[in-house]
């Protein structure tokens, strides 16, 4: 498979980049190919601007040259990882952007006769690979924000063939690094043994 | 009753913007004390910085949100008023909760713990306004984890029993003039339920 891995976070010695090279180690593992997109290296302007909004119901909505590149890039995987940390039970900002200027009309969704049609159809998996500080039951009462638009909303997007991995760390802030070790191994296993049979019926 | 109203949207001249026009005069009209942070029109950067994560954790360390912070602080009414994108807040609004609810301000953490103990607890109320393009079924399929963020995450950070009022269009990419026009209408009444009107009294008396 063709894996684009979305990143965001600041910080280059964060663990969210750990986990982000453990992914890649998995994916190579596996004879996928990898792209990684690097939010903060990369400099992605979070916001949507005024000009993007109102190119939004156009038929290009694309204005950025950041955004164009990572539109075909998207169109160009089947793998979708995206590794982040979990603040304030949702995406980082930069993220959440990437989700508003990236996947506009015709990269996420196509409009047919007004109505809203998935245009992921070529994702066969979304993978999250996300720290929370928070302990499991707290992020489960909070109901995990991130999770649900990556897994839920992201994931209407790409019609009924796509399965989803979701590896989660939590209670980062109190873990020990034998614990973030043990989740950095879990991580590369995880992504060197995908199963590309079992969900897809046959790998493509 | 002090009302801080946080508005989001690329375009001043929006639906959106319309609906923060009517929250403005509603909540002025009920006697509220108001202040509004339009964070596209003071070209708040929603980027949250290596330096800052780097002491995310330090008390007193966040100088670039002490305005917004203060806001915060004083205010017993915290209204967003924003479209929900890709399920959630503009990532804009995002980054303001990212950057401005820090450590000391808004929570604390006990040494060794890791859950959050409430700061906000000046917040007795949580205003909701929004607009989604699709549906409430689509959006009840997705979780609604934009409404989780704030009536879940954001509230534990406030006064425990602050109350939470979801005030949203459904369906806004289908819906019509009529029906734009007719939700517009229905927020001052949305704004002044009883419930409210309740609060707002006791938080006057007290002041």
């Amino acid at each position: 498979m063709k894996a684009l891995v979305v990143c965001a976070h600041p910080r280059g010695e964060s663990f969210t980049r750990a986990l982000t090279r453990a992914a890649v180690r998995g994916c190579e593992r596996a004879g996928h190919e990898v792209t990684v997109l690097d939010l903060y290296e990369l400099g992605f302007r979070a916001e949507m601007s005024l000009e993007e909004h109102r190119a939004y119901h156009s038929e290009s909505p694309l204005l950025d040259p950041m955004t164009i590149e990572h539109a075909e890039l998207v169109k160009a995987h089947d793998m979708l990882i995206f590794v982040y940390p979990t603040w304030w039970s949702g995406l980082p900002a930069v993220l959440k952007g990437w989700l508003e200027r990236v996947m506009v009309l015709d990269v996420a969704f196509r409009l047919e006769r007004q109505r809203v049609r998935p245009a992921l159809t070529h994702v066969r998996r979304i993978v999250g690979i996300t720290s929370y500080g928070s302990p499991w039951w707290v992020v489960k009462s909070l109901q995990d924000g991130g999770r649900r638009t990556l897994a839920r909303a992201l994931r209407m997007s790409c019609g009924t063939r796509v399965a989803t991995t979701w590896l989660g760390m939590y209670s980062v802030d109190t873990s020990g690094i034998v614990e973030r070790a043990a989740f950095l191994d879990r991580v590369e296993h995880t992504m060197a043994h995908l199963d590309p049979v079992r969900n897809h019926g046959g790998s493509r | 009753m002090r009302s801080l109203v946080v508005v989001c949207h690329p375009d001043p001249a929006s639906y959106c913007a319309a609906l923060r026009d009517r929250v403005v005069a509603t909540l002025t009209e009920s006697g509220h004390e108001l202040r509004v942070t339009d964070l596209y029109a003071e070209g708040f950067d929603p980027l949250f910085t290596a330096a800052e994560h780097a002491s995310h954790l330090d008390v007193g360390a966040h100088p670039h949100a002490a305005g917004h912070v203060a806001d915060l602080q004083w205010c017993d009414q915290l209204v967003l008023v924003y479209p929900t994108w890709w399920s959630g807040q503009p990532a804009m609004l995002k980054g303001w909760i990212d950057r401005v609810w820090v450590r000391g301000a808004t929570w604390e953490l006990p040494a060794g713990g890791n859950r959050l103990q409430a700061r906000l607890r000046n917040v007795r109320s949580l205003v909701v306004v929004t607009t989604h393009g699709s549906s409430k079924w689509i959006n009840s399929l997705q979780g609604e984890p934009g409404k989780r963020v704030v009536t879940r995450t954001l509230r534990a950070v406030c006064h425990p029993r602050a109350r939470t009022t979801w005030i949203a269009l459904y369906g806004l990419d289908r819906s019509s003039a009529e029906d734009r026009q007719a939700f517009l209408d229905a927020v001052p009444r949305r704004l002044s339920s009883r419930r409210l009107r309740r609060l707002a009294r006791r938080r006057s008396t007290a002041a």
